[in-house]
This record gives C-alpha cells, structure tokens and sequence, in this order.
C-alpha cells in the first residue's frame, strides 16, 4: 500500500499535459466527510464517517478534464459507538493496521457543460483496487466569504459491494451494499 | 418546562391509556442517532450528527394511534472537527451546559394501513418548544436474528429554522434551514 505521499506525487506525475486552464485544488479536510452507509441486519441504516482525509483535485473547465485523488485514513473510521469503530478498524473489517489508507483516483473526470458529472476511477481497500465510478450529485464554485479564496464543493456517491474487496465478516447481516458518499470542499491551490 | 425533562419519562406519563394492541418500543442508542445537515457560506452543506440517543416508541397498529419520546444529549455533537464542536457545545449555538437535552415528543402518529407515515409534535431546543412534523421513510419491524427480539426501524425527517429557537449566532453565513433526519431501531420491550 503505498503511503499518501507517494500517491499524492503519482497524481502529477500521470497527469496528461496540463492545459492553460487547469486549475488545482488542496481538499480542506475541516469540510470533507467520506460518509458510507450499510444496512444493519435489513433494520436501520448505519451511517459512518471517516474522519481524516486529504486529496487534491484538478479541473480544466475548458478542455473539460480532470483529475480526482482522495487518501482517507482507515482507521478514522466514526460511526458514534467506540466499540463499534474499534471492531471496525480491526482485522475483520478495514484493517486498519495493515492497510491505514484507502485510496481513490481517478482515470477520467466527464463533465455536462462547464461541470463535472462523474469520475471514473480505482478504489483501493484491503489492498484489493476495483473500478469505481462516482457519480458528482451536486457541483459549486464560489468565494469563501471569510478568507476570500475560491473554493469548489462538490457530493459524490457511488454504490461498492465490500465483498468484492474482500471484506466479507457479518455478511449479510451486516450489509454486503455500502453506499458511499463524499461531500468535498477543496480550496484553489 | 423542567430543564433536565426526560422526553421518554414524560410519553410513559401522558401516554393515552393503552390498547391491548399497544406496544411498547426502546429505542437502541447503538443502532440510532439524530443527523443533521446545514447550508455552509451559502453554497455548500455541513453535516453532523449526535451520537446519543434515547427514548421510547409506542404503536397500537390496529387503532392507529402511538407515540414517540426522545432525548438527544445536546453535548454528543459530533462535526468531525474538535474546535467546531467545542464551539457547537458554547452559548453560541446549543449551550448544551445549561440545556443539555433536545427533547421531542409525539402529540399524534398518521398512519397509512399500519404503517405510521408521519408524527406530529414538538422539538425542544434551547427551551424553546415548537411544533415539527416527522415524515416517516423505510418503517419496518421484524425478527432480529442475533437475538430473536423484535424489532422496528425508521427513518424521520424533519426541517426546522435554527432562529426559529432562538439560536441566531452566524446567520446567514452558518445556515437558518437545519435538515435532522432521526435513524431509529427499536426493540420491543
């Protein structure tokens, strides 16, 4: 697992030539929250949160592309119960000792008009990278009225079957389904 | 209204005299919270949640009738940032020292067959109590299998103004419009 340095240098090093209007973003980690929801035993529905992430995002509006790269600490995992989240973070979930980060990045971003509308792109967990495609929910550009810098936010979900990487203890209790949400705000570099 | 109320004390006080039908549900603090979203700098959304939660549920689904009482620690805020959610605790926005219950409870439930639908009551917050309507979303009760206990879970939602209840610091640039969405499980008693 490479460690989010590394994988912060890749994402400049495989970036197609950079256009005139490609703008670079650092996500504020203050304002990100990967959330997941699962469903619990078919009753309620588990929501959680990662607590720590970083990333860095980049946009030509013009010749509309991108790229998308997000590291979330695994063993930030939230979900308001301590036992919980420590069962979470252990071996029979995420792991988090072997694999503390998991990654997205990006392959291609496609836009509708001047705005991103979805990122197809690898997610890795437990070591395993599968293809994901995160659809972008909502998409705004504005001015942050405190500090004056421009700030980009954006909510992106996508659907992964944990099975798939792996994860399998509490199936199907413990929903096979996670919903994945990233609410994101990220600052101009 | 007494500070440190009990919302689930006083619906076991009030509650119209039971059918035979009635049942009476505890709300399990592991399987629920209260989650909340609200508008950020105008343009983006903030999310948070509470992550303790109690209280008691009571359904006669043949006559249709029921009621709910809950209680939210208002100091188990929790944003994902210590400094935000030290300054959620202060007498800027929940002054959870001096009211460290949000109360709601239950005048009426509408049901469509037997299934509840919506919950009319009032939301206690800051001592200031207002009415609010609960939309009921994903209403299901079944057999847990871990343990063989039955078991009801739901989805409510609900918008309410924050200024509505006297809480004004950081308008508008912290948002009026609060989204809660109550993610309930229940076990019968």
């Amino acid at each position: 697992m490479l460690n989010r340095n590394c994988v912060a240098v890749l994402l400049f090093a495989s970036l197609p030539g950079i256009a005139h209007a490609a703008e670079s973003y650092t996500i504020d980690p203050a304002h990100t929250y990967p959330h997941f929801s699962v469903s619990h035993l078919g009753f309620s529905t588990m929501q959680g949160r990662f607590d720590r992430s970083s990333g860095k995002v980049t946009l030509d509006r013009a010749a509309k592309k991108g790229t998308v790269e997000i590291a979330i600490d695994a063993g930030s995992i939230s979900t308001g119960w301590t036992k919980r989240d420590e069962h979470l973070s252990g071996p029979d979930f995420f792991n988090a000792a072997e694999f503390p980060t998991v990654t997205y990045k990006s392959s291609e971003v496609k836009f509708k008009g001047d705005n991103p509308s979805s990122v197809e792109g690898t997610l890795t967990l437990l070591g395993v990278s599968k293809p994901v495609t995160l659809s972008i929910d909502a998409f705004k550009c504005g001015t942050n009225p405190m500090n004056q810098k421009e700030l980009c936010g954006a909510a992106a979900s996508a659907q992964i079957k944990r099975s798939d990487f792996g994860m399998k203890y509490g199936l199907p209790g413990a929903g096979d389904d996670i919903k994945l949400v990233f609410e994101i705000e990220a600052y101009k570099d | 209204m007494p500070k440190r109320c009990c919302w689930s004390m006083l619906l076991a006080a009030t509650l119209p005299f039971p059918t035979c039908a009635a049942e009476i549900y505890t709300i399990d603090p592991e399987h629920s919270d209260l989650r909340f979203s609200i508008s950020h700098f105008l343009f983006l959304t903030t999310h948070g949640r509470f992550d303790k939660i109690s209280g008691k549920v009571t359904l006669d689904r043949v006559a249709k009738n029921g009621a709910v009482g809950i209680d939210v620690e208002a100091s188990a805020i929790n944003t994902d940032h210590a400094k935000r959610d030290e300054n959620l605790r202060s007498p800027n926005f929940l002054n959870t020292t001096k009211h460290p219950l949000i109360g709601y409870q239950s005048s009426a439930i509408q049901f469509v067959n037997d299934t509840p639908t919506s919950v009319e009551g009032k939301l206690t917050l800051l001592d200031v109590t207002k009415p609010v309507t609960l939309t009921i979303n994903n209403f299901k009760c079944d057999t847990r299998p871990t343990d063989m206990k039955e078991r009801c879970s739901a989805t409510a939602n609900a918008q309410i103004k924050r200024s509505d209840f006297g809480m004004t610091y950081a308008l508008p640039l912290v948002g009026d419009e609060i989204k809660l969405e109550f993610e309930i499980e229940a076990y019968k008693d």
